[in-house]
């Protein structure tokens, strides 16, 4: 597509997000563009039958207000002895040649450039993935990103570097409970860029009860100058179990109104595809070749293995999940070579539908035959296809190219829909 | 027994005004039950009678009191305290030669004690008016005299003055019955008629029966003859109360006892037939006798459809002891399968309703109560129907009729105002207004029973501050300007929440429906019409706006389970619900709508 019309297309949606509040087309950009090389690792990668690797370190500085991952306050915990935990489980459980890696957490920078690299290398020894993975990611936060660990993360195998900015007032990070300033997100940024990172991701949250439209609106402007590879916005969630959960009961917090939320989802979607980072996914956005592909095998549906606390593994139709205790999981690995605390084996039927809805998540939607495939589901009629067909009938999926994606319509109830792909 | 010592009389009282407590004082007095066995109330025996305050069964109880030397046998049977069940309520009345009108002395003379005062008086009682709880401090005998002469119009100027709490007036009370009260008249040597004026069901005896004895005796061996139902039945054991049951061998006239057969359930026994021996001589029966008949339907749905068994055994155990509720299986599309069940009247419906649920441990939905109306089709035939849905088209029947009640309305004077407009926004025609004394008032208006049934009587308490009291009796059916109101979810009807009303209210009924819907539907992927419509013409409309936003902006590897989870619970959730057309509807606004009353929303 020549550059002018896909300006003009954006454009269009763009003025079509902010006068009508839903633009024509639920998704915007090309998916698997970039240089040709490129895109067939990536998709190679998407296909791979092997597992990916997904590794939580378990520390962060504080645990912000709105976060229900599993994770400890840093300080007077053995890190180091945890390091060797994930590796002793890695050694058990870490398939060979993984297609793509995540270190999650938590926050894997808090780690010592010492332990970082001890942990990739090792990781690299035990399933060789500088060879084989397309894409590996880590995850950092502002406060223990500096120009040194980044270039150790790189140094060691690392290819993206997430950095979670969250914001950029300084009184809503105070209210979300982070330890940095919006200083520190910039300069950690510019540490990954120096350092020679290309493949940069920023972490926002929207919708918080301080977020005005206008200055969302701004902020959008703000983090395109960045020109990051990668934006993943999300939508304050108030998750159970949380600080912002019980502020929320107490009536200390207000959620945002539905027009706010629906209104910063598509502005968030028009000015970054205007930026050239398109929606491939409801909260993840990227410039054309540069999706994660590590997330894109999740919402496929494909095989992973996770290593550490909480982490949950899904291979060959099996999913299991560790505890969620540094303890008890360390115990686990150490004593019962195993940490896995709970597996589900789903019925085809029930892996079908779950193939769907995570499915029409994304830009690239589900194509039947491959969701039947992945579940092994044969038996007759294809109830998840007759409900794709009833739903783009009602105008909330479209299909293309015999794939099912969700329409503009159907984008902001993608919840709604995949209940009907259940069993 | 000499039928010259023997007093048959009941008590006649409203709700609180203290006739349990009378007649436990009276069993106490008279040595029947002593002070260490005695129950507070002990001839309310269900736990219902008991919480409510409410005497829902007849008993009766026979005591002993001498006087100038002489033994008398008091028989006190006592009578059910609510209009729906007048019937029953005459057939005691029927059973005695006197009663008591016992009149709380700080709240005066209630709509259903003047009531039931006239039933006594057609039944040719001796009225002995008696002025209870003296004992209370703002206790005003003189004035509630003044109102029983204006309301009743018997002499109460020597009106015995008690107090069931404390037992003062009650010996004095006990003279004055065997003084004033009649002895029975009928010859023992005539050939027997006795009155069936209760009948109860136990677990281990079977059904037993509670007569009176007019004329003739009965022995047991002999077989008897119920001429109203034509069945024979061998008197196995008789019987009176003291007040537990003791046998006796046989009752002669005059005489208060039971009679235990072997009858199976109590819909072979029917409550004001006659009693006359097998093959004995031909004798007329007693006045007033009939069937039960049913005023109010509602319909019964479990709340999970698969408890319809459940609800069909208890309705069953429950038709064990009593006969006068009436049960047939239906289908809603909106609710599934149920029973429509018809009662003596709304009191009768909420008493069943809550055994229902108390004693079988059952859930359900109870569609709105509906009158019995008579439509005279277009074919000339007239039919009778129980529930909204079974009206026909406008153009196959000429007219319906409603039945009507004459209601007689008590209220302290400064209400009348109120009770006026309650009874003019209610389609009620004034009759008369008398005043009982400075401070009372009686209102009499004519009003179709269905408007009662809908919202009248709660209205009535709440305008008045709980002072206002009510008694109706049915006086007939009249024709009616009355449509079919119809509630649509996008087109699709509603059957369980489809009702008749007068073609003036049905707006505004309709109305009411549907903001309450609104309220209760959740939004849809679609826009929700919601309209109420009279035939195919509709005349109100709400909408319930599509959902905009339902999606979770987190979705990774480790969220994927519980996240299925989520969303499994949420369509569980969804598929508890009754689904109408492409709508769900949860229970929940199925019972805001049929919880009835009025709401502004």
């Amino acid at each position: 597509m020549p550059a002018s019309t896909a300006r003009g297309l954006v454009c269009a949606v763009v003025s079509a997000a902010l006068e009508h509040g839903v633009p024509e087309a639920g998704w915007t950009g090309d998916p698997g563009a970039g240089s040709a090389e490129r895109a067939r690792a990536v998709e190679a990668a998407l296909a791979s039958a092997q597992p990916s690797l997904y590794v939580h370190v378990p520390f962060c500085v504080t645990k912000c207000h709105y976060c229900d991952f599993y994770s400890l306050p840093a300080q007077g915990e053995p890190i180091s002895a945890t390091v060797d935990a994930l590796l002793v489980e890695a050694e058990q459980r870490a398939t060979p040649r993984p297609p793509t890696v995540f270190l999650g957490g938590g926050t894997p920078s808090l780690l010592s450039v010492t332990e970082l690299a001890r942990l990739l290398d090792r990781l690299d020894d035990l399933t060789g993935f500088r060879a084989s993975a397309v894409e590996v990611t880590v995850e950092c936060n502002p406060e223990s990103l500096d120009e040194e660990k980044a270039a150790c993360l790189l140094e060691h195998g690392a290819t993206r570097v997430s950095i979670g900015f969250q914001s950029l007032h300084e009184r809503t990070l105070e209210l979300f409970g982070r330890a940095h300033t919006v200083d520190d997100s910039f300069r950690a940024y510019a540490a990954a860029r120096a350092a020679g990172a290309r493949n940069v991701n920023v972490d926002f949250i929207y919708a918080h009860p301080e977020l005005t439209s206008e200055q969302w609106t701004r902020d959008l402007a703000r983090i395109a100058t960045l020109e990051p590879e990668h934006v993943s916005a999300y939508n304050l969630t108030f998750e159970e179990d949380t600080p912002f959960r019980r502020w929320l009961e107490q009536g200390r917090l207000q959620r945002s109104s539905e027009d706010v939320e629906l209104e910063q989802f598509w502005t968030t979607r028009a000015r970054l595809a205007a930026s050239g980072l398109h929606a491939y996914e409801i909260s993840n956005f990227a410039r054309s070749g540069r999706e994660c592909v590590h997330n894109e095998r999740y919402w496929r549906n494909a095989d992973y293995v996770g290593i550490g606390p909480s982490a949950v593994s899904h291979v060959a139709g099996l999913r299991r999940g560790n505890a969620r205790s540094r303890a008890k999981w360390s115990a686990d690995v150490e004593q019962r070579g195993c940490a896995a605390e709970w597996e589900e084996r789903l019925a085809p039927r029930a892996r079908l539908g779950e193939t769907w809805w995570l499915g029409l998540r994304t830009r690239r939607g589900v194509e039947p035959a491959r969701a039947r495939a992945l579940a092994g589901f044969d038996s007759g009629e294809d109830p998840c296809e007759r409900a794709a067909l009833d739903l783009a009938r009602d105008g909330f999926l479209e299909a293309r190219e015999g794939r099912y994606a969700l329409s503009a319509r159907g984008l902001p109830l993608a919840d709604a829909l995949a209940r009907r792909f259940l069993a | 027994m000499d039928r010259t010592l023997i007093r048959n009389f009941s008590i006649i009282a409203h709700i609180d005004h203290g006739k349990s407590t009378l007649a436990d004082r009276i069993l106490e007095v008279t040595g029947a039950v002593d002070k260490r066995q005695m129950r507070a109330q002990l001839l309310d025996s269900m736990d219902l009678e008991r919480e409510r305050g409410i005497t829902i069964k007849a008993s009766a109880v026979t005591v002993w009191h001498t006087y100038q030397g002489r033994k008398y046998q008091l028989n006190l049977i006592d009578t059910p305290g609510h209009v729906d069940f007048n019937y029953e309520v005459q057939k005691s009345l029927q059973a005695c030669e006197g009663a008591l009108l016992l009149v709380d002395c700080s709240q005066g003379v209630e709509a259903q004690t003047v009531a039931n005062a006239y039933l006594a008086i057609e039944c040719n009682l001796e009225i002995l008016p008696v002025l209870n709880k003296i004992d209370l401090p703002h206790a005003r005998p003189d004035e509630i005299v003044e109102e029983i002469e204006n309301a009743v119009g018997v002499d109460a100027t020597d009106a015995l003055k008690v107090s069931g709490k404390t037992g003062a007036g009650v010996a004095e009370l006990l003279d004055r019955i065997v003084e004033r009260i009649p002895a029975p008249k009928g010859s023992p040597d005539a050939p027997l008629r006795a009155l069936i004026f209760d009948a109860v069901y136990d677990e281990f005896r079977g059904i037993i029966v509670y007569l009176r004895v007019f004329e003739g005796s009965i022995s047991e061996r002999q077989v008897a003859h119920m001429l109203g139902t034509d069945r024979v039945y061998e008197a196995i054991e008789l019987g009176c109360f003291t007040p537990t049951m003791k046998r006796t061998g046989g009752l002669t006239a005059g005489e208060v006892g039971y009679f235990i057969s072997n009858i199976k359930t109590l819909g072979d026994v029917r409550i004001g037939d006659t009693i006359t021996l097998h093959k004995g001589p031909k004798v007329e029966m007693l006045p007033g006798y009939r069937p039960p008949v049913h005023m109010v339907y509602a319909d019964f749905y479990p709340t999970n459809n698969g408890d319809f068994e459940h609800l069909r055994e208890g309705l069953e155990t429950l038709s064990l002891s009593d006969s006068s509720f009436s049960y047939e299986p239906v289908t809603s599309e909106a609710l599934g399968f149920g029973f429509r069940c018809g009662f003596l009247g709304l009191l009768h419906m909420e008493i069943v309703q809550e055994r229902l649920e108390r004693e079988h441990d059952l859930d359900m939905v109870q569609t709105a109560p509906t009158v019995t109306y008579r439509v005279k089709m277009a074919a000339g035939e007239e039919k009778e129907i129980h529930s909204p849905g079974q009206l026909p088209q406008p153009d196959k029947y000429e007219e319906v009729l409603e039945p009507y009640a004459r209601i007689t309305v008590m209220v302290p004077s400064e209400y009348i105002g109120p009770m006026m407009q309650i009874c003019a926004d209610h389609r009620a025609q004034f009759v008369r207004q008398d005043h009982l004394s400075a401070t009372r008032v009686q209102l009499v208006y004519d009003i179709p029973l269905a408007e009662i049934i809908y919202d009248f009587y709660d209205k009535l308490k709440s305008s008045t501050r709980g002072y206002g009291t009510l008694n109706y009796e049915i006086t007939g059916y009249k024709q009616g300007e009355l449509v079919k109101l119809r509630i649509l979810v996008n087109g699709a009807e509603v059957d369980a929440l489809t009702t008749i009303v007068h073609k003036d209210q049905a707006e505004y009924r309709g109305r009411q429906i549907i903001k309450k819907l609104r309220k209760e539907i959740p939004r849809h992927l679609f826009e929700i019409a919601l309209q109420a419509a009279i035939d195919s013409r509709v005349i109100a409309r709400e909408t319930i706006s599509a959902l905009r936003k339902d999606v979770l902006a987190k979705c990774y590897g480790g969220d994927v389970s519980r996240k299925r989870k989520l969303l499994e619970k949420q369509k569980e959730g969804k598929r508890r619900m009754r689904q109408v057309g492409n709508v769900d509807i949860p229970q929940k606004a199925f019972l805001s709508v049929l919880g009835g009353g009025e709401e502004d929303g």
